[in-house]
């Protein structure tokens, strides 16, 4: 028996999904913060341990361990990454702090700006030019390089990130000042804009590598330290590790371009709903993430969750990076209700999980949506949360939401239950902002509700989206680690080339696309996979000229890295056909007497690897569970006596006629009135609305 | 188009005709939706235009006005140009049965005197109706387009003393009649603007409204009209409580300011009075523009009425709790007297585009001044000093117009506010303004960009200080025309509670060459190829005396090039040991101290 292992470090838990064969394994340990390889460490003995086997047999077994890590994210929440400096070409010292005047908050005069990574100190130029079409203007002076590198020494830089001018266009100026820091500079981590994210502008493109260049040394120290552990385990493979564009990739890679684990944990979530939805025969999915401190939306297209690289801020900092799109809203249980300006407001703010909720009793004193549902009876204190690590307690609760409803002149059982409204507006104003922005209508996908507080809002906020059908699979807590194990090894780069659509060079694109093709064979290659098993998307960025913002869409989809054939004399006459296509699609209108350009090529490349099979359909008998209790609860119609069934006691063929309340292992959902849960034949559970006749 | 026409369009509104009452969560989450769809609107229209004023500056704004002209409370964009969308669509409103207003239509509005702001705003709105046909809102989608059509491409011209010398003025013009586009009228439209692709953008904000109106027409189905109202009735009422309570708090009084620019557009008249006097009685707040500049010979200076109604909102809602809700409550719970023929309202037919700039921004940068008095932890001015930027116009080979959208628009006009330092580029009422990108830029235009970084000592020095100025560097590489407006020598941006005023901008054009030379006043002129302009902006202004500020403070700033030692120890009072080179840099607590107690003793002159 051969095993493939998931692993997701999160804020509180680790969790691992172990393959083996079709089954999948599921577990969960509480996170090590000051060395999280330790927890990892201690799963995987776990693991072994349920296995039967000594940790060195089930791990030389191993055919792969694909892990997701948060390492990048807390560098940048924490800021305590390198000390990083920042080298870019004279008179643009500051695109950095310029931010391309930005600022998040455009009413507040208050709004402080965010903490330098590279304070202007260390922000330093030399004298050098490139042009758009990559000639020299001025040649590089690398007599200023080195005196760059002795400032730079002088204040500890750790880590240099690199960014020239037009250097995704012609990349030797960066190259050689690449030569010279690390002549001068031995031991110094390097981040190198053209490498980092070869495109324009040079904010985005700065930015990227700056926090490349921050996160970077942390990322890579930290890996080394788990392949160290998993080797010295017995673990034989190469450490497959997960990106935000939703596929994993080697460690070797990885290391090319830390960045990219930035919001991998997201990632890992949204490829796992992408390949339940679709295992259960839906492939239009709105997967919603409620955990404690946030809300979590992205959309599943046609199967696959699409990575998009563009204007990505993360933690006041752009990165350019192709990303899963997940958005964040601050709606999470731990999100803090008040009032302000005599209206109830739920989050940003958040009571997290230290305190935490004042129920968790460890000391929370203002009221949050989880004390709410528990003012509401969707929780309980005579009931295990968390998987049974603790018990809630009402002590407290009931006179926070006393203190909001005086301010707002009613009871605390109806200011619980104002939060409770407003925290799903906000959920759906999110999610709307999200679809109708891709043009979709909610209400022609399926939603697929995770995390240990979505299942407890799913069915409310399917119904205020005119969505009929939800899905909350078992595993749904641990849906990051499962989606490492589903998602492919894969490589998404480009290469900027700019031309007008019907004046295109093959001859160039041919070279571009045979430059990411070579590094995604090398890599490939490495990992242990043939190159004909390689799928290659090669793809075109296409704008009319003067738009901002790119179309990108197949030119050619096969399989191996070798054939590049169809870059023909026609891919020009082609590429507009296409490309008209896509903006009437996206925009509704097309520009009829303009040529659009091209503005690069990309190359997304993916091997398939075997994933966990996913149950689905409806054989099993069909009958009604069995109540396990009754409890006092308002499930959006006031309060009435309701049903809670035990999620441990139902089977495949159950159904519940809402309102009812099933409390699962790790969550909580809610069967609203006028809905109907049912467990399909791998247990896991659908929401339906009810219909007349149903 | 008369005085008397901005009387009625600036009248305070009834409340939406509605028994329904509506609780303040439906409210809320009815706003939110509006919301929503406005920030889609803004969203179709950045992707899909093509004018770099669009897409990269992010130009625009999405607003929801409701049946009887009020900001309905849902806006993207900038304050600027949200507080003066809704005086275009009341004129329309007050002319819809004229003009056959029906469901699927889409209008264009941009005549400065008909509620307009300047020419080049064009404001795409459409009505949506409920079933049953009444008029329940406006979804407006407003952008800086990049020619008007007038005498000089680009929209401003810096001797105009008339409107029609700026270009196309729109009232209230339907491109789309019941859901079919008026194809003689878009092509008119098109026709009258220099920039190749106005054609498609225009599509793109027909889009994007449409698009908006699709989904207010969901949100209505979905609450019905009444509740709908009952929210829209509901948050302005709340708003203006909210101000009035803010008003409330602070002491009664008048507070006064002048705020001067050094001179017209075409440097004949000098020292532009801008006057406010704000005062405080009970809960009600009342701007006074009354003593501004009514000289009717000035030129370019003009501001029209809906902006200086809207400029000086910016800068009431900065110095107000950011969770206030902005809608047409602010508009009922501040009173604005603004005279009749001034400079902040001028006459009909006075030229309007370079008033945007100033005094548009004296108008609000007074209205800080004055409030600093009550409210000094809000008060950094939400302005741009900047005269005009640069604009650098040519034509290609096929005689289309091109204007570099200013990668060196770095205006930096960022003002410290108590506790905080200056920073970014721009004030946080224009942070949705995304600047323009030299590698963006340059395969667009014939231009090189060779510098836009921050000066050394161009600070306004402060307790806390502004965001220091930059030097913005530019090579056109064809023949170009270039324009440029100078207005900060003599009256630079007011630094508050006695911070120090920002630097004043400068400029200078073909450097390097024998005809360099300095843009005093203002230029309009042809650039050979290779020449070089090189424009200083000023930055922002402090905040409280320098000499409070904290040392350590300004150590760093030393560290970062921001101040030099010298001006450290001349404007702050601070002595170092150590050098910047070694990164040794250390505070001489006991120099300091000494040389603080002398400055304070014999203020500099």
């Amino acid at each position: 028996m051969s095993y493939r292992v998931g692993i997701d470090i999160g804020g509180t838990f680790t969790d691992f999904a172990l393959l083996k064969g079709e089954e999948v394994i599921l577990y969960k340990n509480l996170s090590t913060p000051g060395d999280r390889s330790l927890g990892v460490m201690s799963g995987l003995e776990k693991l072994a341990e349920m296995e039967g086997l000594p940790l060195a047999e089930f791990m030389g077994r191993c055919d792969a361990i694909v892990h997701g890590t948060t390492v990048a994210d807390n560098t940048l929440i924490e800021m305590n990454g390198a000390v990083t400096g920042l080298i870019t070409t004279e008179g643009f010292r500051d695109e950095m702090e310029y931010r391309r005047g930005y600022k998040e908050n455009i009413w507040d005069v208050r709004l402080a700006p965010p903490p330098q990574i590279t304070p202007r100190r260390r922000r330093l130029t030399v004298p050098e030019r490139i042009l758009h079409d990559g000639t020299v203007h001025r040649p590089l002076d690398e007599a200023a390089v080195r005196a760059c590198c002795a400032r730079l020494r002088k204040q500890g830089v750790e880590s240099v990130a690199i960014s020239l001018l037009f250097s995704f266009v012609n990349p030797a100026h960066e190259r050689r000042v690449a030569e010279i820091v690390a002549e001068e500079m031995p031991g110094v981590h390097l981040s190198v804009s053209h490498q980092v994210l070869p495109r324009a502008p040079e904010y985005d493109r700065t930015s990227t590598t700056v926090v490349n260049a921050f996160v970077g040394p942390r990322v890579t120290s930290y890996l080394e330290r788990l392949v160290s552990r998993v080797r010295e385990a017995g673990y034989r493979r190469q450490l497959m590790v997960m990106q935000a564009s939703g596929g994993v990739m080697t460690r070797e890679y990885i290391e090319g371009s830390p960045i990219r684990v930035l919001a991998s944990g997201p990632a890992g979530g949204v490829v796992g709903s992408a390949h339940a939805g679709v295992a259960k025969g839906h492939k239009n999915l709105l997967c919603v993430d409620m955990g404690g401190t946030s809300y979590d939306i992205s959309m599943v297209l046609g199967g696959a969750a699409p990575a998009v690289a563009g204007w990505n801020m993360h933690h006041r900092y752009l990165v350019g990076v192709p990303m899963v799109q997940v958005e964040t809203l601050g709606a999470g249980g731990g999100s803090i209700c008040h009032v302000n300006q005599g209206e109830i407001q739920v989050g940003p703010a958040s009571a997290g999980s230290d305190p935490g909720p004042i129920c968790y009793g460890r000391g929370g004193t203002r009221p949050t949506i989880t004390d709410a549902l528990l003012m509401l009876g969707i929780l309980s204190a005579d009931s295990e949360f968390a998987g049974g690590s603790f018990s809630l307690s009402r002590t407290g609760v009931e006179e926070a939401f006393q203190a909001l409803g005086d301010q707002m002149g009613y009871s605390a059982e109806k200011a619980a239950f104002d939060c409770w409204r407003v925290v799903n507006a906000n959920m759906t104003q999110g999610v709307r902002r999200i679809t109708a922005g891709k043009g979709i209508d909610p209400a022609d996908t399926c939603m697929l509700a995770y995390g240990g507080n979505g299942p407890a809002f799913a069915a409310r906020q399917a119904e205020e989206l005119g969505i009929e059908r939800v899905l909350v699979p078992r595993a749904s807590p641990t849906f990051s680690a499962l989606g490492t194990l589903v998602a492919d090894p894969s490589i998404d780069e480009e290469r900027s080339y700019l031309s007008p659509a019907d004046s295109v060079d093959p001859g160039r694109l041919r070279d571009l696309w045979g430059e990411l093709a070579a590094r995604a064979r090398q890599f490939f290659t490495d990992a242990g996979f043939e190159a004909d098993q390689v799928c290659a998307k090669y793809q075109l960025n296409m704008r009319y000229p003067g738009q901002n913002w790119v179309l990108t869409f197949d030119a050619r989809v096969c399989h191996g890295l070798d054939d590049l054939s169809f870059v023909d004399e026609a891919i020009g006459a082609r590429a507009i056909a296409d490309f008209n296509q896509r903006h009437m699609e996206e925009y509704g209108h097309i520009r009829e007497d303009e040529v659009p350009e091209i503005t690069g090529v990309r190359l997304a490349s993916s091997v398939a690897t075997p994933s966990p099979r996913v149950g689905h359909g409806f054989n099993a008998p069909t009958r009604l569970a069995s109540v396990a209790r009754t409890r006092r609860a308002n499930l959006g119609e006031g309060y009435h006596e309701t049903d809670v069934f035990a999620g441990v006691d139902l089977a495949p063929g159950d159904e519940i006629i809402g309102p009812a309340i099933v409390e699962e292992t790790f969550t909580t959902l809610v069967v609203s009135p006028g809905w109907r849960l049912r467990v399909d034949d791998a247990g896991d559970y659908e929401l339906n609305r009810v219909r007349e006749g149903d | 188009m008369s005085f008397e026409l901005n009387r009625q369009l600036a009248a305070r509104r009834e409340p939406l005709p509605t028994s329904a009452t509506v609780d303040p969560v439906t409210a809320a989450i009815i706003r939110g939706g509006m919301e929503t769809i406005c920030f889609e609107a803004a969203t179709h229209l950045g992707r899909a235009a093509s004018s770099a004023i669009i897409n990269q500056s992010n130009e625009r704004n999405a607003s929801i006005v409701d049946a009887h002209g009020r900001l309905a409370g849902a806006a993207i964009g900038t304050p600027h140009l949200t507080f003066v969308t809704g005086m275009t669509v009341r004129y329309g409103l007050m002319r819809q049965r004229d003009y056959d207003w029906g469901p699927g239509d889409v209008f264009l509005g941009n005549d400065p005197d008909y509620g307009g702001g300047h020419l080049p705003d064009y404001n795409v709105y459409a009505p949506v109706y409920d079933a049953a046909g009444e008029l329940i809102m406006v979804q407006c989608l407003q952008a800086h387009q990049g020619d008007t059509g007038g005498k000089d491409p680009g929209g401003f011209t810096l001797e105009a003393t008339d409107i029609f010398t700026e270009g196309m003025a729109f009232p209230c013009l339907k491109l789309v009649h019941r859901g079919e586009r008026r194809r003689d009228v878009f092509d008119t439209v098109v026709r009258n603007n220099r920039f190749p692709t106005i054609g498609g953008d225009l599509a793109a904000m027909i889009g994007g409204v449409q698009h908006s109106v699709r989904m207010l027409e969901d949100l209505i189905r979905k609450w019905g009209s009444d509740r709908v109202k009952a929210a829209i009735n509901y948050n302005i009422e709340h708003t203006e409580q909210g101000v009035r309570k803010v008003v409330e708090s602070w002491p009664d009084g008048t507070y006064e300011a002048d705020v001067f620019v050094d001179h017209d557009t075409i440097g004949r008249a000098k020292d532009i009075r801008v006057h406010v006097a704000c005062r405080v009685a009970g809960d009600q707040l009342t701007v006074d523009l009354t003593g501004t500049d009514d000289r009717q010979d000035l030129v370019g200076v003009w501001n029209t009425f809906a902006n200086s109604r809207g400029y000086i909102m910016t800068q009431v809602v900065a110095a107000m709790d950011p969770g206030i809700n902005k809608n047409e409550g602010f508009f009922n719970a501040v009173d604005m007297v603004i005279p009749e023929g001034c400079i902040a309202h001028p006459p009909p037919n006075k030229p309007a585009a370079l008033g945007s700039f100033h005094p548009a921004c004296e108008i609000t940068e007074a209205v800080c001044v004055a409030l600093s008095g009550i409210v000094p932890e809000r008060s950094a001015p939400q302005v741009y000093k900047m005269g005009m930027p640069n604009s650098v116009i040519g034509f290609d080979a096929q005689g289309r117009m091109w204007m570099d959208q200013g990668v060196d628009s770095r205006s930096c006009d960022t003002s410290a506010v108590q506790g905080i330092d200056g920073w970014g580029t721009c004030p946080v009422s224009l942070g949705n303004l995304l600047l323009a990108q030299v590698e963006d830029a340059e395969g667009r235009f014939p231009v090189i960009n060779i510098s836009r970084e921050m000066t050394v000592d161009s600070e306004g020095a402060g307790r806390w200080r502004g965001q220091p100025g930059s030097l913005n560097v530019k090579q056109v590489l064809e023949p170009a025309t270039a324009m440029a407006w100078m207005v900060t020598a003599e009256h630079p941006l007011r630094g508050m509670c006695g911070g120090d005023d920002a630097s004043p901008y400068s400029n200078r054009f073909r450097v390097g060459t024998p005809e360099e030379h300095v843009i005093e006043l203002s230029a309009n002129e042809v650039l050979p190829a290779g020449s070089i302009t090189a424009y200083q902006y000023g930055g922002g202004a402090g905040f409280e005396p320098a000499l409070m500020r904290d040392p350590a403070a300004v150590r760093e700033d030393v560290l970062d090039e921001i101040v030099s030692v010298q001006r450290a120890r001349d404007k702050y009072g601070v002595v170092f040991t150590g050098t910047v080179e070694e990164f040794d840099l250390a505070v001489d607590e006991v120099a300091t101290a000494a040389l603080r107690e002398q400055m304070q003793k014999e203020p500099a002159q």
